[in-house]
């Protein structure tokens, strides 16, 4: 399996990341477009051939949100909403194809990791949000490479 | 200029606030399988040569200071990402037993002997390590129940780990702390010499 609620949760703990460098005002207007955005697209159904392309999307959504903590002097507020736009819309194809909406109400809250992460910067302590942020690119790369894999373990197996 | 390592404090409250994540995942009947989170987080801390290898990037970072501090537990899961990449892809397999040791005993003995190494070469001897970690996981990973919660375990394990060990550096800005992190460095290349004895006699 590779479903429920963590892709969503690692996609919106990736937003909050990025969304703390971002000025306060585009950091609340990208939570709501996440809280938003996110259930609206999980109503839009999509066909089950869709969900490689999904997953490969998500985890590169992840890779992008995590990058974008690197950009010199931080998000711009335009540009972080429509980061918060693209993962709002990731979140929810990612709930759609193999998610629910329980596990996605308990992926949105992720966000909210911007406070700490953004008190962290305040202090002059962005070297540890940075940190953190590479290890969720070392995830979504990891994830990513799964299929790849001649036998991915979300896959059936011959015991089932 | 000797960083105080005690800013990355905050670091590990966010490792923790992270930790928790997969509490939403555990909701999955996978979760109780084998090769879920929790198997993922407790992988790296139940290999000595991996846990060590793991707290010696830190604390070497640690040691050295900036840019090292933060740039070694940001290179290292990127590399080991792309290391497990290429097992996954079937790419033969290095001598993943004698790298893991040798990183054991490279990263102690640097911290050791206090070697203040150039900001690049420190980079690549770490880089080059996380691609035999990287190697030794990824074999594991795709085959099991939940590989996406494995991996964030295994992550968020590993980043602890890098994080505990930049923790143990504070004790260098302590009166005398160099040579108590000289020490541990001591100790943990003597591991490393252990642990490459074990892998030549395989």
């Amino acid at each position: 399996m590779r479903g429920g609620s963590l892709p969503p949760a690692l996609l919106s703990a990736a937003l909050g990341l990025a969304l703390a460098y971002a000025p306060p005002r585009a950091r609340y207007a990208g939570v709501l477009v996440l809280w938003i955005g996110a259930p609206l697209a999980a109503l839009i159904g999509l066909a089950p051939h869709w969900e490689e392309a999904v997953f490969l999307a998500c985890w590169a959504g992840v890779i992008l949100a995590a990058v974008s903590v690197h950009v010199p002097r931080g998000l711009r507020a335009r540009a972080a909403i429509v980061l918060a736009l693209i993962v709002a819309g990731l979140a929810g194809a990612v709930t759609a194809t193999a998610g629910s909406g329980s596990a996605l109400l308990l992926a949105l809250p992720w966000v909210l990791v911007t406070i700490p992460a953004a008190w962290l910067i305040a202090h002059g302590r962005g070297i540890a949000v940075k940190v953190v942020s590479s290890w969720l690119i070392a995830i979504a790369l990891l994830s990513a490479a799964l299929p790849l894999s001649p036998t991915p373990g979300y896959e059936p197996d011959h015991l089932e | 200029m000797r960083r105080d390592p005690c800013q990355f404090g905050g670091a590990i409250g966010l490792a923790l606030a992270l930790a928790v994540l997969p509490q939403a995942a555990q909701a999955h009947s996978a979760e109780s399988l084998a090769g879920g989170f929790m198997a993922g987080f407790a992988h790296p801390l139940s290999g000595p040569d991996h846990l060590l290898a793991m707290v010696s990037v830190g604390l070497w970072g640690a040691f050295l200071g900036r840019p090292l501090i933060a740039a070694l537990p940001v290179i290292f899961p990127a590399v080991m990402a792309l290391g497990a990449l290429l097992a996954m892809l079937g790419v033969p397999q290095p001598p993943i037993e004698l790298g893991v040791a040798l990183s054991v005993l490279v990263l102690g003995a640097a911290i050791a002997a206090a070697w203040r190494a150039p900001v690049w070469l420190a980079c690549a001897i770490v880089a080059f390590f996380a691609v035999f970690h990287g190697f030794a996981h990824g074999t594991e990973i795709p085959s099991l129940a939940d590989p996406i919660a494995y991996s964030t375990g295994f992550m968020l394990a590993t980043g602890s780990l890098h994080l505990a060990g930049i923790g143990l550096g504070t004790i260098n800005t302590l009166r005398g702390g160099t040579v108590i992190t000289r020490a541990i460095g001591t100790v943990i290349a003597l591991a490393g010499l252990y642990f490459l004895g074990l892998a030549l006699l395989q």
